[in-house]
């Protein structure tokens, strides 16, 4: 009887920390697409109403959700960042991760309002998404359009698909 | 002013449509003023065709569907959590003109003006002098 009861102790155990690998790896994916915004110094924002609240502890989260594709060819990076102007982006290949840098600009100060709800996060941020393959970062391209940044970035030559022919 | 002009409605009054596709709510941000309310909508990867802005009654619904074109011989193979669709209702108070309602669309954040009714702005009365 015991055997039995050891038995479904160690399975228990194994699906426990089945539950545990689910959790750590689901846990690290959305840690990355939590993204950071960091507030521009108040002395900066030389147009800064007043009448605007400051966001809770002058930082704000925000999720920017990244998918990532694969061609035979290429990887295609694509980052959900609504509303930034092309010139706010920058982009870069570092050791094997891609770098997206940017801000999000507060533009209400013409407003002279009252707040009602404020969800969105503005500020400058950081993500790193890594890079399942080398790529070719000299030869990257990105384009910025409905909010959805596309990184396309052409594999390494040792990166790519070869198929080899098996000799009879 | 006390009122508030605008209400989120709970996910349970989005339309049944909604219900079948996953759909995200997007985020707001909702800011009143003496001659209307402005809303700004995150909905990233909506186009201006695939956007639908409704008035019913007193129900404002933004409705937008994501359109991320992929090309021939693309394995996604790694994908973050993502709705293919958003939706989000608002109640609007009885204060605001939604014939006067102005939308605009830039990178993925929708901006709406509601204005208020004349009635309901705020009038300066000049004191003349006697």
């Amino acid at each position: 009887m015991s055997s039995v009861l050891e038995q479904w102790k160690s399975g228990l155990g194994q699906s426990w920390e089945h539950l545990m690998e689910g959790w750590r790896q689901l846990w690290e994916r959305a840690a990355g697409a939590l993204t950071r915004f960091q507030p521009r110094e108040r002395n900066d924002e030389k147009s800064a109403s007043p009448n605007l609240p400051a966001p809770a502890g002058g930082v704000r989260w925000a999720v920017l959700g990244a998918d990532i594709y694969e061609t035979d060819e290429a990887l295609e990076v694509r980052v959900e960042i609504p509303g930034l102007d092309r010139e706010d982006l920058e982009v870069e290949v570092l050791d094997g991760q891609l770098v997206i840098r940017g801000e999000k600009r507060l533009e209400r100060e013409e407003k002279q309002g009252q707040y009602r709800l404020m969800q969105c996060a503005y500020g400058r941020f950081q993500r790193a998404i890594a890079l399942p393959v080398p790529v070719k970062a000299e030869e990257a391209k990105a384009e910025y359009r409905d909010g959805v940044l596309k990184i396309t970035l052409p594999k390494a030559e040792t990166a790519k698909t070869r198929r080899i022919a098996v000799q009879g | 002013m006390a009122e508030t002009n605008v209400t989120t409605r709970p996910g349970s009054e989005v339309t049944a449509q909604a219900q079948r596709v996953p759909t995200a709510v997007p985020r707001v941000d909702i800011i009143e003023d003496q001659t209307g309310i402005t809303l700004w909508a995150d909905l990233p990867g909506v186009s201006r065709d695939a956007l639908e802005i409704k008035v019913e009654g007193d129900t404002l619904t933004i409705e937008g569907n994501v359109s991320l074109p992929v090309s021939e011989g693309m394995e996604p193979i790694y994908a973050e959590v993502r709705a293919p669709r958003y939706a989000r209702s608002f109640t609007l108070s009885r204060d605001l003109d939604t014939a006067g309602i102005q939308a605009k669309l830039n990178q993925g954040v929708l901006e709406l003006r509601i204005p208020k009714h004349q009635q309901a702005q705020p009038k300066r009365i000049t004191v003349q002098a006697g």
